[in-house]
């Protein structure tokens, strides 16, 4: 079964791969043209690109592309000069803290939310807590941010707009900096977190086993949190891998709303920059993260749920 | 019961219908496969109603389906007036179709919920240009008044109630056999009477031959002429209604018939009661297919699979050592 | 269907439809142009003549919101149709055909799911030029993997619905059972879909616009024009504040329509909100004498507050039950037999619900205990067990935890001890190696075992009154019977009691002492199980009795029909519930419930005919008597200390020379007083069995 899986993940790991360099390799823009400038002549251009291997058939350059990646090797950005390996595990750490943070965000408000309204279903509360959630769901990212960063930053001042400290650094300030930014990303998920937590946890608690629990003189806490919460927790699972995605591309946002250097900030710069090597290289880091993330929530599945465990 | 053989099959130019050796798998992952049916045969003469009983697992419902050749057996051979279903494909197949109908379980399920029940009723006649004019006569036949009932759809009617709707989506094509899986197990009594009823009155009406599937021997009994009891896939006993019940044959009749309560009912107390459930058809025991839970197994059991032999009249067994001394 | 979808999917409708209709007619309203600079001072505040103020360069902001809905509402909806194009049919042939052909639509979707879309998009757009097309084209596509996969799981829920099946039994095409029987029932979650998707595009193309990579200035979109104004925010908060409201209107529009339409299919949330939430008013209770029985239940009342009215799904049960007795209840599904059963134990659900009535533990009132007190009998003094095996169980933890739960928490087991005890438990249940069926999930056991499991369960702290809801219904034959011995071998070993819910008129007569018929929320009949199936008075008893097929019945034997259906709980009839399915019924039937009678001390019966007495009415009666009538049989006397009970005691009539507070118990020789109605015929008509049998 592993075995399987790992056969399946490598197949999804080479398409990923695959896709990501054909379709940037693809794409108008020639990389001559950056390097060598505008008014390079043809013959300098031709011998360059031979010396880059650009007429070589695609699957050829995608496999030395593939050997290199193996090593590490994600090309040398003809803009900057600068590795795009090192370029991107400089700026990973920034990523990952804010996926991390907002996360943390997302599920320590959601969970609480949920089950809030699943235990009573149709009350005030609940339609309290369901209309909060829509209206998070219904909040993009960048106007949340903007939103936050004119009340906390411009308003009251209490946190800072923009501008990033590593932890290396100074935890306290870290902690300053990731908040505003963990908040807003957060949030978008929280919603749908929340509401999924919230629809399975009615399912669940209608079923005959909490209904015998309840019959079996379980205080309600017990029910809600030892019996009902495992069960519905499933698809949450699965939708916290799959909602990695959105996720992900809300840190592109986030961290250039609020100035932080992470990969995301990197890919919107480079692209601007038409630094195609580096977006290729943090286009391929963000789906191969994407694609072990999912594996590994998958086997948090079958954690949580023994009749999957069993199949 | 590991029984097959088809000892018990009659002339075959009598026979409206006739299953011959019927064998089904389904994959049951990891490369595995589920033998869910194995061996059965039986036959209806016209106007007959075979009942087929058997509890969850024992390949009854997988049987109707693969008659209906929804989807198709694995092997075997199934012979409408002696047209063999099996080797039809496509559009060939699909011109028999109007002569084998199949009424379900679910009332509910069954139904498309969507559509108005005169396009549901209608839908036959519609895919074959014939019996257009019989829509409404079908809906009164089974009890429904048609101007009222046919332009609502299918929620607005109770588990009876579409029980009758189904039965005249089959009927309207004037079937000559008509397969019945289940079609009372989801009913209350008083509703499960009324449909029973309904059954009986248009089977007179329309000349029908029935296959009546359940797992409640005393409904089965109720409507069938002959009966045949199944188990794990393959078939124990075959005998007319009445006979089964007084003398049963097999342990595994015997047994189900010590299963079900009694009281007021007159009939001997408890002698055969087995215990346990059935194996996973994934892994059946060799042999006879009962012996792990019959109180008669011998060593034999294990070893051979009895076939159906005849124990005079109308009677066969699928057992090395059948009960023939009680009758 | 307006109900249904609620006030909110119309305002968002209207919303939609608002801004939908500015975007198109955006160059015929009398605005200034969206970048004509200077019609009014930079960077001012909202007025009448420009409502969201003007930018930096002194541009009208409304003008230029609506035509950014231009951009945000024709990607939205072209992205989310390109989309549905590709992937709708994709779908549909994956969950239709099934097999291989699905394995390669699925393997390829499943990859393609695998990028994160945002970036993808960002560094398409990117590469290939930021413009409308590109940007429609790339979100389009990106959409396509989910349509897909809603499409086929939707496919596959309604191809393998039987009457998908029946429609290929009636050699319809494939062609035409996908577009007659498929699409219209995938129609309403696409259409559900399409709107949270227009919702997710417009949010996506106001990402890429925020970020400078969607259509390029002059054009206004959303995103853009809400980064613009963040830069000057300080000073000029409407410009980022403008846009920003009305983007989140539209998406919050969308994803309200969305969310209605899909409320619509899905039963489980839509069932919720129809509960309506009512000030609950205690319903009255009859007078009665608690006695000192085990368990007492006296004018026990549930009634559900709906949209329709409300639904008395207990009214009025009352009845005693000793140690070591078996309490029947019979009834067709939704006579109430379940939830007296729920009711009795306090596990209604919350909202809507109104109980009346009492219940007595050995003497103790539990309708006056607090929750926490109603905890401590729970599992302890009552026990229940419920119909399916495979649900009863928490399908996430291991038998061994849920066994021993009950131990550790009421009986303050410490955790091996508890488990040592569960497993001694799941052996007197007849569970072959309890230590290994301890650490095995539910799944891994079979209907049966599990049923046993649950038992074990509910035995496991010693409780004095077993409730047992079909406990068999969901079996085989062979394991119903075992179950059922089961249950009554500790019934016997435990002296307990046992009320048995059930369907099954033969289970009943096997295992019950005691029975109790319900019909519509009320006992119609009650008695010592022997007697009442052998001296049956209530016609509805008698003609449930009558169509259970039998064996000893001859093949082909007709059983006896009762017309009609159960009634509607929220509209019964007047008088007894049963009158419109009683062959037997007269004018009184119709006007006037009948309370329970006494046949016996024990055996009481609701009706003003009964049969086999000279009451009854012989035959189908097709005018009413009227005054001629039989004369009233005795009604139960209250307040006594037996086995007091009553049906309906605002309507009980007092039938003369008998007492309503009974000094004067009814007994079997006053049973029929006076004589049947001197005038009764027997009419020409045919025998119930005759009766028309056609359903409504």
């Amino acid at each position: 079964m592993i075995l399987h899986r790992l056969v399946r993940l490598l197949v999804v790991l080479l398409v990923v791969t695959f896709l990501s360099f054909a379709l940037l390799a693809l794409l108008p823009g020639d990389p001559t043209t950056q390097i060598l400038g505008v008014s390079a002549t043809e013959e300098a251009r031709a011998q360059l690109r031979q010396e880059l291997g650009l007429d070589d058939p695609l699957f050829v350059r995608y496999a030395a592309w593939l050997g290199a990646l193996f090593t590490g090797d994600l090309g040398t950005s003809y803009i900057t000069s600068v590795p795009v390996t090192e370029a991107l595990v400089e700026r990973l750490p920034v990523t990952i803290e804010l996926l991390i943070a907002a996360e943390i965000v997302a599920i320590g408000l959601a969970v609480p939310i949920g089950v809030a309204a699943a235990r009573r279903a149709g009350s005030t509360t609940d339609q309290a807590l369901t209309a909060l959630c829509f209206g998070l769901l219904s909040t993009p990212v960048f106007v949340l941010g903007v939103l936050l960063i004119l009340v906390f930053a411009v308003k009251w001042q209490v946190l800072p707009a923009t501008g990033w400290t590593p932890i290396s650094l100074d935890l306290g300030w870290n902690i300053t900096s990731v908040l505003l930014p963990a908040i807003t990303l957060g949030c978008g998920q929280l919603a749908v977190y929340a509401r999924l937590l919230r629809a399975d946890m009615i399912a669940t608690l209608q079923e005959d086993y909490i209904t015998l629990a309840r019959a079996r003189g379980l205080s309600p806490r017990r029910i809600l949190w030892r019996h009902a919460l495992r069960p519905s927790a499933i698809s949450l699972i699965t939708a916290i891998g799959l909602n990695l995605g959105a996720l992900v591309g809300g840190t592109v946002i986030i961290e250039t709303l609020f100035g932080l250097p992470g990969v995301g900030r990197l890919i919107v710069d480079s692209i601007f920059s038409r630094d195609y090597l580096t977006v290729q290289g943090g286009v391929v880091l963000i789906s191969v993260g994407y694609v072990l993330v999912n594996f590994a929530v998958d086997l948090v599945y079958a954690a949580v749920d023994p009749r999957i465990r069993h199949a | 019961m590991a029984g097959s053989g088809s000892a018990h099959l009659r002339p075959p130019g009598q026979a409206v219908l006739r299953a011959e050796d019927l064998v089904v798998e389904f994959p049951a992952g990891r490369g595995r496969s589920v033998r869910a049916v194995s061996g059965v045969s039986f036959d209806l003469l016209p106007g007959e109603t075979l009942g087929i009983v058997g509890e969850s697992g024992c390949g009854k419902s997988t049987t109707a389906r693969a008659l209906m050749q929804l989807p198709p057996p694995l092997s075997g051979s199934v012979r409408l007036d002696g047209v063999e279903l099996t080797r039809l494909k496509g559009e060939a197949l699909r011109r028999t179709r109007r002569r084998l109908q199949m009424i379900f379980q679910d009332p509910i399920s069954s139904l498309n919920p969507r559509r108005r029940v005169r396009d549901i009723v209608a839908e036959g006649p519609r895919v074959w240009g014939v019996g257009g004019d019989r829509v409404d006569e079908i809906l009164e036949a089974v009890g429904l008044d048609p101007d009222t009932a046919a332009t609502r759809r299918p929620h607005e009617f109770s588990g009876g109630q579409c029980q009758r709707i189904s039965i005249a989506r089959a009927l309207v094509l004037e079937p000559e056999v008509v397969i019945c899986d289940e079609p009372v197990s989801a009913l209350d009594v008083s509703v499960q009477a009324q449909i029973l009823g309904l059954l009986e009155d248009l089977k007179e009406r329309y000349r029908l031959t029935l296959v009546f599937i359940a797992h409640d021997l005393a409904v089965v009994k109720n409507v069938s002429d002959r009966i045949l009891v199944m188990y794990l896939g393959k078939t124990c006993e075959l005998a007319p209604g009445s006979e089964l019940v007084e003398r049963p044959a097999h342990p595994y009749t015997r047994a189900l018939l010590a299963s079900i309560p009694r009281s007021g009912l007159g009939l001997p107390p408890a002698d055969q009661l087995i215990s346990g459930e059935p194996p996973s058809p994934v892994t059946p025991p060799s042999g006879c297919r009962f012996r792990t839970r019959c109180p008669k197994a011998a060593p034999r059991c294990a070893q051979e699979e009895p076939e159906m032999r005849s124990l005079g009249g109308d009677r066969w067994v699928a057992c090395h050592y059948p009960e023939v001394e009680t009758a | 269907m307006r109900r249904r979808l609620g006030k909110g999917f119309w305002i968002a409708s209207g919303w939609i439809g608002l801004v939908l209709a500015a975007a198109v007619l955006a160059d015929l309203l009398p605005l200034p142009g969206y970048d004509e600079t200077l019609v009014g001072p930079p960077q001012a505040g909202p007025s009448l003549a420009h409502p969201f103020g003007t930018d930096g360069l002194g541009r009208d902001v409304f003008s230029r919101v609506v035509y950014g809905a231009r951009v945000s509402l024709g990607v939205g909806i072209g992205a989310v149709l390109l989309g549905l194009l590709i992937g709708a049919p994709l779908g549909l042939l994956a969950g239709y055909r099934g097999k291989a052909t699905d394995a390669v639509i699925m393997a390829v979707n499943d990859i393609a799911l695998a990028f994160p879309a945002l970036v993808f998009a960002l560094a398409v757009v990117a590469f290939a030029g930021a413009n409308l097309r590109n940007v429609l084209i790339v979100l389009g596509v990106l959409g396509v993997p989910a349509w897909t996969r809603l499409v086929r799981g939707t496919t596959m829920a309604f191809a393998g619905r039987e009457f998908v099946l029946a429609a290929r039994a009636l050699g319809v095409r494939d062609r035409r059972i996908l577009w007659r029987e498929i699409v219209p029932n995938v129609s309403v979650p696409a259409a559900s879909y399409a709107f949270l998707g227009m919702a997710v595009v417009i949010v996506a193309e106001g990402s890429l616009a925020f970020l400078g990579l969607s259509v390029q200035a002059p054009t206004p979109t959303w995103g853009g024009l809400i980064n613009e104004g963040r830069t000057i925010m300080e000073n000029a908060p409407h410009l980022v504040l403008a846009p920003a409201l009305v983007m989140f209107l539209t998406v919050l529009s969308f994803n309200v329509v969305g969310d209605r339409l899909r409320a619509l299919t899905d039963v489980r949330q839509s069932g919720l909100e129809h509960v309506r939430r009512a000030a609950a008013q205690p319903l009255p209770t009859a007078p009665h004498t608690p006695g000192g029985q085990l368990l007492q239940v006296a004018d026990l009342r549930t009634h559900f507050v709906t949209e329709r009215g409300v639904v008395k799904a207990v009214d009025g049960v009352s009845f005693t039950l000793e140690r070591g007795r078996t309490l029947a209840v019979v009834g067709e599904s939704g006579s109430g037999k379940s939830m007296l059963i729920r009711s009795i134990l306090d596990l209604l659900p919350g909202a809507g619900v109104v109980r009346g009535g009492k219940v007595y533990l050995d003497g103790d009132d539990l309708t006056g205990f607090s929750p926490k007190e109603m905890r401590q009998v729970l599992g302890t003094r009552l026990a229940a067990v419920f119909q399916d095996p495979m649900t009863a169980l928490n399908p996430v933890r291991t038998i061994g935890t849920q066994v021993a739960e009950p131990l550790r928490v009421h009986l303050g087991l410490s955790g091996k001890r508890a488990r040592a005890h569960a497993a001694v438990l799941l052996a007197s249940v007849g569970i072959p190696e309890p230590e290994r069926v301890l650490r095995r999930y539910p799944h891994q056991l079979s209907g049966g075992m599990r049923q046993r499991v649950t038992i074990a369960m509910a035995l496991s702290c010693g409780p004095d009154v077993l409730f047992a809801d079909e406990p068999t219904t969901a079996l085989d034959v062979t394991v119903q019977d075992q179950v059922l011995r089961l249950i009554h071998r500790q019934r016997q070993e435990r002296n307990m009691a046992t009320v048995l819910v059930s369907h099954d008129l033969a289970v009943v007569a096997e295992w019950a002492d005691e029975v109790i018929v319900m019909y519509a929320g009320k006992v119609v009949e009650r008695g010592p199980a022997a007697d009442l199936f052998e001296r049956t008075r209530m016609p509805y008893t008698e003609a449930l009795l009558q169509s259970v097929p039998r064996l000893t019945d001859p093949a082909h034997h007709r059983l006896r029909v009762i017309t009609g259906r159960p009634p509607d709980l929220a509209a019964l009839p007047s008088g007894c519930a049963f009158h419109p399915r009683c062959p037997y019924a007269r004018e009184r039937c119709v006007t006037e419930a009948p309370p329970l009678f006494q046949e016996t001390r024990e055996h009481l019966y609701a009706c003003w005919y009964p049969r086999g007495t000279e009451a009854a009415v012989g035959d189908p009666v097709p005018v009413a008597l009227g005054e001629s009538g039989p004369a009233d049989p005795v009604p139960v006397a209250l307040g006594e200390s037996g086995p007091a009970a009553l049906g309906e005691p605002a309507a009980g009539p007092v039938p003369a020379g008998t007492d309503r507070n009974g000094s004067e118990p009814g007994g079997p020789e006053h049973n029929g007083a006076g004589s049947a109605g001197p005038d009764l015929k027997r009419p020409e008509l045919a025998g119930p069995e005759g009766a028309d049998n056609r359903g409504r």
